[in-house]
């Protein structure tokens, strides 16, 4: 696994919001074709990590390289033509718009047609139109909501919302896929199904994964590496085997005195 | 000119300036209340151009149209990265500095007192020909990218960036198209009616465009243009109703808000596909 090259490398992320430290001095590597997985309380400051490298907002301190480049506060669009995309933790799909559409909208920047062709309605603008849907099929597809593909993405269930949005990251045609806490919200049948695409979309498109969740059973099943996140700090990193043995890690997953209780 | 050809007209040319607002605030869900100012603009640059200049009424025309293109592009660069309601109030600042520079330059413009002795060089034709054009021209913009783009970011600009969407770009191209909209209806509505003065151009003028826009539906190009003949056809038919006209002009309104919160045509649109596919799409509903 560590011969792979890195793709993305964290040096010392600090984060502050005011008097509040969310991510304090975090450090990690994503190696190409790995999934790896922060997992932490709430409030550890997981999501911080993956806001910071989307460019949702920039660091307080640190860098985030990617491919040998410095994107530390790049813009999010720009993060997402360099190959990286993600999925929110609260589903942020687009209102008025069906699954097609809002996979389409992955697409939108790569258009090769400008805005008088298309106030022209040029033939450019129908084939080009034509050629992103089929590929946004493609992708709805893979996640399993071909039959889905007119309906208003806002009136499916939670689990298929999510699928949408795997689907709207994969139209980027990424490199790295960011998931916030993909399992959010979902029942057992519904994460066990969740984790069986996310290990397809990885074999298939041989993606680098960095997945953020406090469900234990998603991160064991799918992540090789594992960085545990505690109240903004690092507490733990290692592989899922050496992780479950970690008396730090089950110390902070359940508790002080009941890890005493239990010596 | 017979009364309904001249009241027919000024709605066509209104309506170009609605179909503006349309893709600005319907579509883009971005409240500008200083569109009447990019009239004003259109109107007294065209005017002047050709009553003070003698230039030719297509070039004077053009002239307008690209100098309030290249305000949209000033304005918007300060005021597009800003919160969706402080946007709001920046743009009604800038309309109504528009206004106070329109009555100000008295030597120029002949101040509150108006300009006048404009030739009438808008006829019925060139209006209908531009509404028809304006039309299409929105049209082709709502079957391209930009239609998903303007939707996703109205209803979460965070996740249309993340997708990839440069969303400062994007308002960027919408609010120089509306611009220039509104500009090229202000040139033709000043060389109709031959006179125009800076009052005709402030934020109630912005207002009106905007109620037409959620009245006839901001997700229907339809329902924007057959909204905008009816609201500006609607103080004409109530005339004899005098001084209960803006009331009743009110209620009809405030009836469709309520009754049609997503305005009177919804999503709907005219085409031929919609009307054969319209008694199937009942038959499936009756089926559930």
């Amino acid at each position: 696994m560590r011969e792979q090259p890195v793709i993305i490398e964290i040096q010392n992320l600090t984060k502050r919001f005011g008097g509040l430290c969310a991510v304090y001095d975090f450090s990690g590597c994503l190696y190409k074709n790995q999934i790896v997985g922060i997992i932490g309380p709430n409030g550890a400051g997981k999501t911080t990590i993956l806001n910071i490298i989307s460019g949702i907002y920039p660091p307080t301190s640190g860098k985030v390289i990617y491919k040998g480049i410095d994107i530390t506060g790049l813009e999010p669009h720009k993060i997402n033509h360099i190959g990286i995309a993600r999925t929110f933790q609260n589903i942020r799909l687009f209102e008025d718009l069906t699954v097609l559409e809002t996979v389409m909208v992955g697409y939108s920047w790569r258009t090769t047609y400008n805005v008088l062709e298309a106030l022209l309605s040029l033939p450019r603008v129908r084939s080009y139109e034509k050629e992103s849907e089929e590929k946004s099929m493609h992708w709805l597809e893979m996640v399993g909501l071909q039959d889905q593909a007119n309906v208003n993405a806002q009136s499916l269930p939670y689990g298929l919302q999510r699928r949408v949005e795997i689907a709207r990251a994969l139209a980027s045609e990424p490199c790295v896929l960011l998931l916030d806490e993909p399992g959010a919200g979902l029942n057992q049948t519904e994460v066990h199904d969740l984790v069986n695409l996310i290990q397809k979309i990885y074999e298939d498109l041989s993606l680098s994964i960095l997945i953020i969740d406090h469900r234990m059973d998603v991160i064991m099943r799918l992540c090789k590496w594992i960085y545990v996140q505690d109240f903004g700090k690092n507490i733990a990193q290692g592989t899922p085997e050496q992780i479950q043995q970690d008396p730090v890690v089950i110390k902070a997953y359940l508790g002080e005195e009941i890890s005493n209780a239990c010596n | 000119m017979d009364f309904y050809l001249t009241v027919a007209l000024a709605i066509a040319v209104n309506t170009i300036a609605v179909l503006g607002t349309f893709i600005l605030t319907g579509m883009n869900g971005m409240f500008s209340l200083g569109q009447g100012a990019f009239m004003g603009l259109g109107a007294y640059i065209s005017a002047i151009c050709v009553v003070n200049y003698h230039l030719p009424f297509a070039l004077a025309i053009l002239i307008s149209i690209v100098i309030s293109a290249g305000l949209a592009v000033l304005v918007g660069s300060a005021t597009l990265r800003i919160r969706q309601d402080f946007f709001a109030l920046a743009t009604f600042g800038f309309g109504q500095a528009v206004i106070g520079l329109l009555t100000e330059t008295v030597n120029v413009t002949g101040g509150a007192m108006g300009f006048s002795n404009i030739p009438h060089l808008t006829t019925p034709a060139l209006a209908f020909i531009s509404l028809a054009v304006a039309i299409a021209l929105i049209w082709g913009f709502r079957r391209s990218h930009f239609r998903r783009d303007s939707l996703a970011i109205r209803s979460n600009e965070l996740a249309a960036k993340v997708a990839g969407i440069n969303v400062f770009k994007h308002k960027m191209t919408v609010y120089i198209i509306s611009a220039a909209f509104a500009a090229y209806a202000g040139a033709l509505m000043a060389f109709h009616t031959r006179y125009v003065e800076p009052a005709m151009y402030g934020w109630m003028t912005s207002v009106t465009w905007i109620i037409i826009v959620f009245f006839g539906g901001r997700d229907s190009l339809t329902g924007t243009v057959l909204g905008s003949f009816i609201l500006l056809a609607l103080p004409e038919i109530l005339r004899f109703t005098s001084a209960w006209r803006i009331l009743l002009y009110c209620i009809v309104i405030l009836l469709i808000i309520n009754l049609r919160p997503r305005g009177l045509f919804g999503n709907w649109e005219l085409s031929l596909k919609s009307i054969f596919k319209f008694p199937k799409r009942e038959k499936s509903v009756e089926a559930k």
